[in-house]
């Protein structure tokens, strides 16, 4: 029976001559595949996913070269993509596809644009820490009060495209002296977000900087978690909005058909799905965010053109070397 | 089958294995030549990438959990190989079986696992937190002694009792004949075995992160895409180290004089008054290394669909959406263990018996890939696969390439077991073969193989176990849409869906216990 469906896999690979496209997608199956099915659906379209880390696909997609299978890369953040830029290896999406989206949440060079965005908060534990105690900005947390309290993920993707945003924001001097301070005082570093999360909720340390939606799915499994996210408030850096973001491959032997693609899931029913599924903020086609969010007007949170945050990621991880932030 | 047709050689004379094998270490050439090439293109200033502050304390660290780990590992599974294998250990056929399973437990849920478990604000609060240096030593002891204790069970299932009898004839306690005797002809494989824990400390980087343990493969992972060359570069660095490890063990392998005496009866030691602390370890390591990650998954599983979650939830109504991911993972697992098994065996059987130095290159290559994060390989083996000429460009993310990514970065673990085998196979039994007139062919099957086979079952179940957790090359090679359990969890624990990391994670231990239970109670490695 093993063998029988190994042989069956083997064969199965073969196209079937109808239309079809590939995507590489750094974000799960979970958070994406219900969309690609709907785009099937819809236009008789087939697709065929790898999925991965966003960091990892845009490595292979740069070592396969020309002869590259993907025709469309989706990326959990711009630094992957902006990776990809970098090495010219994305074509113009054209402004069909550009223009359903605000210029804040796609690249000048019209080489990507932002799906969804998800929003930098402080993530903390409600049992040991005072809700009417929490920092104004994320430029306090360096302060004696929260020494050997905070959680950071330095090689999350995230995290390394939020300092680049700080560092445009405030220069490299100012970000640099921010790590510097973090890590003098005694920040944890972590693996990942959900590293933190769970550290978090544990009391392990009492506050984490994440993206908004990690704990909101730790809590959805265990409502009792004493974590809870905080958004600081009056567009300070720390709150952050960064895209998940998509673009058209060089390699690609269609690229009408790869814009299309990227076309609907910019479209109502799919900015529907990030508001109502995965619970993040749409940005494209006039969908709200989920009632479960505070809305991004009332959060006053950072916008960003995030362009530019897909490149200088290089830059970025040297300053975080250099405030030996990232060892733990 | 007649093998009178072909004059038997003259002992040592015969190309053949040695240029088989020879081949078989270029095939494993493929990951450190893609590095090669790739530090040279971008440049890399080897030197200076090497005492960097930044690399440097990273890289002691990684040698450091490396070594502690092979030594707990070493120490941990050959006393447990021993136990199940010669004692009169009460429920031994139970435990022969379940002290492998660990293995398919990958590290980064094994880690997670026990950091839910242990510590204030997990669920057994009054233990100290787990992690650091410590942490990760314990994580990575449990989920990696089997690869000592199956090559050490399998060689211990071989040796005969005569020389055990003769022992305690000549007045040897128990305890000083399993020293004397057992121990000497178990040597080849507890080398074997702690060698490859020693490669997979260097190469792993779940456990070490989620425990904040500093090592190599962070930096290697964290500068994958801001720094090519220095990621490359120590990726580079880590095959080195393998390359020279595992040279001086088969240079030491070499030196040692083979000390075996095969037999169908093994000798069982009664353990009188250590019984208690004997099944007390065996409890241990068992309740930590496997009921405890298990009894954590059953906890997320519980927990997760018990609530009444906000937004999207992973867990389904029904487990269907497991039945292709599980029949993927088997199919996978049992074809990478049986290709890796077969294509390590030239190897192993050359590098013993015609020993040369193109039998040791190719078995040091075959090492070396073991020590390489499992993204290196697949990257690499992506890069030759894609530009490979004509119709072999046909198999990029096919099954085959994937089944080849497997047998390239776990070869090792079936070399490893098959050397010491072979080692314990007295060339004598070859030489009244060949007298008797019997071709080399017809000798290695009917003599050698049948006698090795405990050792490559060994190396086939380390060979499957790893399969099964296998999570980067599966992403980066497998044919699109194929997914396996690994990748399963991986996704599931990406987004947080604990509830799904947990029935995902339970499923395969279920199915690795399915798939070893063949290897383990099969004629050799039965009692």
């Amino acid at each position: 029976m093993v063998l029988g469906v190994a042989w069956a896999l083997l064969l199965g690979g073969c196209d079937t001559g109808d239309q079809s496209i590939t995507v590489y997608s750094g974000r799960t199956e979970n958070l994406i595949g219900p969309l690609l099915e709907d785009f099937t659906e819809e236009t008789g379209i087939s697709v065929a996913v790898k999925y991965g880390s966003s960091d990892e696909l845009a490595l292979l997609i740069t070592e396969e070269g020309e002869r590259s299978p993907a025709d469309v890369f989706i990326s959990q953040s711009p630094g992957a993509i902006g990776f990809l830029a970098e090495a010219d290896r994305l074509v113009p999406l054209g402004s069909s596809v550009l223009e359903l989206v605000e210029p804040d949440f796609r690249n000048t060079g019209g080489l990507w644009v932002g799906l969804s965005g998800r929003v930098r908060v402080l993530v903390y534990n409600t049992d040991l820490v005072d809700a009417s105690s929490l920092p104004s900005s994320i430029f306090d947390l360096t302060a004696p009060e929260f020494e050997g309290q905070v959680g950071v993920a330095p090689a999350n993707g995230s995290f390394q495209d939020f300092v680049t945003a700080m560092r445009e924001l405030h220069g490299d001097q100012a970000t640099l002296a921010w790590l510097e301070a973090l890590e003098a005082n005694n920040a944890q570093t972590y693996v990942n977000n959900t590293a933190i999360v769970q550290a978090v909720g544990r009391g392990e340390v009492r506050f984490g900087l994440v993206n908004h939606y990690y704990n909101q799915r730790v809590r959805a499994e265990d409502p009792g978690a004493p974590s809870e996210n905080y958004y600081f408030p009056d567009g300070d850096i720390g709150s952050l909005l960064i895209a998940t973001a998509a673009g058209v491959l060089d390699s690609s032997d269609d690229v009408d058909l790869a814009r299309e693609l990227i076309g609907f899931m910019l479209g109502e029913a799919a900015q529907t799905f990030y508001s109502q599924e995965t619970l993040e903020y749409p940005l494209a086609s006039g969908v709200a965010a989920s009632s479960a969010l505070p809305a991004l007007g009332t959060l006053n949170v950072a916008t960003y053109d995030f362009d530019r945050l897909g490149g200088g990621l290089g830059r970025t991880k040297e300053l975080i070397d250099a405030s030996g932030l990232e060892a733990p | 089958m007649r093998a009178g047709s072909k004059p038997p050689e003259a002992p040592g004379r015969g190309r053949r294995p040695a240029v088989l094998a020879g081949t078989v270490g270029l095939l494993f050439l493929f990951p450190v030549g893609y590095l090669l090439i790739r530090t040279v293109t971008l440049g890399s200033d080897f030197r200076s990438i090497l005492v960097s502050s930044t690399t440097l304390r990273p890289l002691l660290n990684s040698l450091l959990i490396a070594g502690s780990t092979a030594a707990l590992s070493a120490v941990i599974g050959t006393t447990l190989a021993l136990l199940v294998a010669r004692t009169n250990l009460p429920g031994r056929s139970v435990w022969r079986w379940a002290l492998a399973l660990p293995l398919v437990i990958p590290s980064f849920v094994g880690a997670t696992a026990v950091l839910a478990a242990f510590g204030p604000g997990g669920l057994v609060e009054f233990v100290p937190r787990v992690q650091g240096f410590w942490g990760a030593l314990a994580v990575l002891t449990l989920l990696t002694y089997p690869y000592v204790y199956l090559p050490v069970l399998a060689r211990l299932s071989t040796t005969a009792a005569s020389l055990e009898d003769a022992a305690r004839l000549l007045g040897d306690t128990s305890w000083q004949a399993v020293r004397n005797v057992v121990m000497p002809q178990a040597r080849d494989a507890i080398v074997a075995g702690t060698l490859l824990v020693f490669l997979y400390g260097l190469s792993d980087f779940g456990a070490v992160s989620l425990m904040r343990f500093d090592t190599i493969t962070r930096v290697i992972f964290s500068s994958q895409l801001s720094d090519r060359a220095t990621s490359l570069t120590l990726g580079l660095v880590l095959a080195l180290i393998a390359l020279l490890v595992a040279a001086v063990d088969r240079s030491a392998a070499a030196r040692r004089r083979p000390v075996a005496v095969l037999g169908t009866r093994q000798v069982r030691y009664r353990l009188g008054r250590a019984k208690g602390p004997a099944l007390g370890l065996a409890g241990v390591v068992l309740g930590l290394a496997l009921a405890t990650p298990l009894l954590v998954f059953a906890f997320w599983v519980v927990r997760g669909s018990s609530t009444v979650g906000v937004g999207y939830s992973g867990l389904g109504d029904s487990l269907g959406f497991l039945l292709e991911p599980t029949l993927s993972s088997a199919a996978a697992a049992t074809l990478a263990a049986a290709a890796a098994v077969v294509v390590t065996i030239p190897v192993a059987y050359a590098s013993v018996r015609r020993r040369s130095w193109i039998t040791e290159s190719a078995g040091a290559a075959v090492t070396s890939v073991f020590a390489l994060p499992g993204l290196v390989v697949a990257i690499s083996l992506a890069f030759w696969a894609i530009r490979a000429p004509g119709l072999l460009g046909a198999f990029y993310q096919t099954l085959p390439l994937l089944i080849l990514g497997y047998v390239l970065h776990f070869g090792a673990q079936a070399l490893g077991p098959a050397q010491a085998a072979i080692t314990g196979i007295p060339s004598r039994f070859d030489e009244a073969a060949r007298t008797l007139g019997a071709g080399a062919r017809r000798r290695f099957l009917t003599v050698e193989l049948p006698l090795m086979t405990p050792g490559l079952l060994a190396g086939a179940g380390l060979v499957l176990l790893s399969t099964l957790k296998e999570l980067p090359a599966t992403l980066i090679l497998a044919p699109i849409g194929f997914e396996t359990l690994a990748t399963s969890i991986w996704s599931a624990a990406e987004d947080g869906f604990f509830a799904e990391v947990g029935v995902t994670a339970l499923v395969l231990v279920t199915l690795s216990a399915l798939l070893t239970w063949p290897l383990l109670i099969r004629r050799g490695l039965r009692e």
